[in-house]
């Protein structure tokens, strides 16, 4: 238990990484890293207190930072420059083993010729602990992670789902201040993912430790962290709890990352009348909530072109509103998701069937509209407004 | 399946053929040869002597002695070349400069081959020492290692290990990089750091490869020929010459046919039994990564 403060962490894989890179393809490099004169920065700027018991998770897209920012963590990899804190004592210097942190790799990385329980006493045999201890700590967390039947087989003999469960009784025998969980369920298949998420949210009762967990879906991320932890080239673009961050995201990149299926965005004009800020798309206006007019009227926001976005669960058909023609159809069971062509974009609307069957047929017309505290108002540079 | 037996037999047959030719023939000929007492001329008389060259290998002093020292400087070059080859690959695959011309220079021994390497050692351990005797006037270090028997022992282990050394550090650096890097980081989190991580992590996990290079140091010291005959040609006074020199005098020289296929016999019976054991026992200790 212990909290974690980064202070200003910076990674910078100096020019020959640089170079290797470049084969690998100039699209991803553009797309993922910035390339400076001193090399490809992986991470800057990145600043975050972790409280004692947290649990906090990193996303965002493959080649965002979050990895590397876990593994400086752990100490695996080197800090450019920065501070890193946990507990009070400075880590930058501080060899892995001695940072008393523990952990969980997404390929598991369990020590194949070794037994479960081998692979869980490892750690506590190198620290030279007593065998009597060794075996009632290796016992009490295969009990918790209900993997004492195998605690005699090797990791081959073991699926998937019970690898990953090894791998993290490996991490809770030691009883770390800070717990690193790096992609852990990537690997598993969808139903063996979801079950596994349970596991962690129950685990995390179970043990009083600090967690920092990586991870590319935003439904891990939602589920799991107390507070998340937005990345993208490098940078943290926004952090909060699951539902702020749903709620309020501070730029259209977090509005886009975060929910599914993904925010809608619309080309549209903010407006003010009678002093009151409303949203002008596909020809309707729509008035903006109180909680909004305040916020927009506290940053003195003008009136402005802005791109307009709307969750799809938000958006409702009507009689008249922004005009739009079904491409696709999608029956998920208790909702239907339409794709419809409107205002020159690809929108996605879902439409709850409420039991009763729902028919779109492709190419029907239909009228979208939305309501006034739903929608996210964001200026041509991307930045929510409201912030 | 018809047509994979026949691209089965297009594949097979034309190496088959050369093996039973060169090698399966020979072979069972040899076997023929070491039941009678031939001197290898065309036109003499093969005369049947039953097991009696058996009986003349084991009452063979030169035979037996050399069985001895080829066994001792096969028990010290396995384990000096396999040390050495797994240190030079633990070096070159860590994260040092030039690892890449490190490791050309440390294959390079092997693709000289052994008769020129041991030409060349001829020279450095013969001439080469005695001119740095006059040079430097210290002649308790500097000179001819080949002409005593003890020395010229240590010259064929120092020049075979330098063979070798370099092939095995190949097959080491194969299976050090085979290791999953999460699972040298995972050991790291666990505090196995330097040794800690070769004794628990790495070794085990480079059976296979332990397995692969003791198989083919035990069979290649046990049969080491170019080396013996180029460095010290079995000198001074016989008192370095291995069994597959040893053979090929009793044949070759001695032109002792059935004599000398006996102990080919004897000597392939000895080799295929330590290394089938070898085998055995250490590919028990390997795992399906």
């Amino acid at each position: 238990m212990a909290e974690v403060k980064l202070v200003n962490l910076k990674k910078v894989y100096p020019n020959t990484e640089k170079k290797k890179k470049a084969k690998k393809g100039e699209e991803e490099k553009k797309i993922n890293l910035q390339i400076t004169d001193e090399g490809v920065v992986a991470v800057q700027e990145f600043n975050l207190d972790i409280k004692d018991q947290e649990f906090i998770v990193l996303v965002g897209p493959s080649g965002c930072g979050k990895s590397t920012t876990l593994r400086m963590i752990a100490g695996l990899e080197e800090i450019s420059s920065g501070e890193l804190y946990i507990g009070d004592k400075l880590m930058n210097d501080v060899e892995p083993k001695d940072r008393d942190i523990a952990m969980v790799f997404q390929n598991y990385a369990l020590y194949p010729h070794m037994t479960v329980y081998e692979n869980m006493a490892f750690s506590l045999k190198l620290k030279k602990t007593p065998k009597d201890i060794i075996d009632q700590k290796v016992r009490e967390a295969a009990e918790i992670l209900d993997i004492t039947q195998y605690l005699d087989r090797k990791p081959k003999a073991l699926s998937g789902g019970q690898r990953q469960r090894v791998a993290i009784g490996r991490a809770i025998v030691r009883a770390p201040q800070v717990m690193l969980m790096d992609e852990p369920l990537s690997n598993l298949d969808a139903k063996l993912r979801n079950e596994m998420r349970a596991e962690i949210i129950k685990l995390r009762q179970r043990i009083n430790t600090t967690f920092v967990y990586v991870t590319h879906d935003q439904t891990e991320a939602m589920t799991l962290g107390d507070r998340i932890v937005i990345m993208k080239d490098g940078f943290i673009q926004q952090i909060g709890t699951p539902q702020e961050v749903f709620d309020h995201p501070a730029n259209l990149f977090v509005a886009g990352f975060i929910g599914t299926p993904q925010m809608n965005f619309f080309d549209a004009k903010l407006v003010k009348k009678d002093g009151k800020y409303a949203v002008e798309a596909g020809g309707i206006t729509v008035e903006l909530s109180e909680d909004k007019q305040a916020r927009l009227a506290a940053n003195n926001v003008e009136a402005q072109d802005i791109t307009l976005g709307v969750r799809p669960d938000h958006i409702v058909l009507c009689e008249n509103g922004i005009r739009g023609r079904v491409d696709v159809s999608e029956l998920m069971g208790s909702s239907v998701h339409l794709h419809i062509s409107a205002e020159g974009k690809d929108i996605i609307v879902i439409v709850p069937t409420n039991g009763a069957a729902a028919s779109f047929p492709m190419g029907s017309e239909v009228n979208l509209t939305f309501g006034g505290n739903v929608a996210h108002v964001f200026d041509k540079d991307g930045k929510n407004l409201e912030w | 399946m018809k047509i994979n037996k026949k691209w089965y037999i297009v594949f097979v047959v034309p190496i088959l053929i050369p093996f039973i030719f060169t090698v399966i023939l020979p072979f069972f000929q040899g076997i023929e040869f070491s039941f009678v007492k031939w001197n290898g001329l065309a036109k003499a008389e093969k005369v049947f002597v039953g097991l009696q060259n058996f009986k003349d290998v084991l009452h063979d002093d030169r035979f037996m002695t050399s069985l001895g020292r080829t066994s001792l400087f096969t028990l010290i070059t396995v384990v000096l070349v396999n040390v050495i080859a797994l240190a030079f690959a633990t070096w070159v695959t860590s994260e040092i400069k030039f690892k890449n011309t490190g490791r050309a220079m440390l294959f390079m021994p092997y693709l000289i081959g052994g008769l020129i390497l041991g030409y060349v050692w001829k020279y450095v351990l013969g001439q080469g020492m005695t001119l740095l005797a006059a040079n430097t006037g210290n002649e308790s270090l500097f000179f001819n290692w080949l002409s005593d028997p003890q020395y010229a022992f240590i010259a064929m282990i120092v020049v075979a290990t330098w063979q070798m050394a370099g092939y095995m550090m190949v097959i080491y650096i194969a299976g050090l990089e085979a290791i999953s890097g999460d699972v040298l980081e995972a050991a790291k989190m666990d505090g196995a750091n330097g040794w800690k991580e070769f004794i628990h992590i790495k070794l085990p996990l480079l059976m296979p490869s332990i397995t692969i290079c003791l198989f083919l140091t035990l069979s290649n010291c046990f049969k080491i020929y170019d080396v013996n005959v180029s460095l010290t040609g079995g000198g001074p006074a016989n008192s370095t010459e291995m069994i597959s020199l040893n053979i090929y005098n009793e044949i070759f020289v001695q032109s002792n046919f059935g004599l000398g296929q006996a102990k080919a016999i004897v000597f392939f019976l000895i080799v295929a039994v330590i290394t089938f054991l070898q085998v055995r026992l250490t590919s028990k200790k390997e795992v399906e990564i």
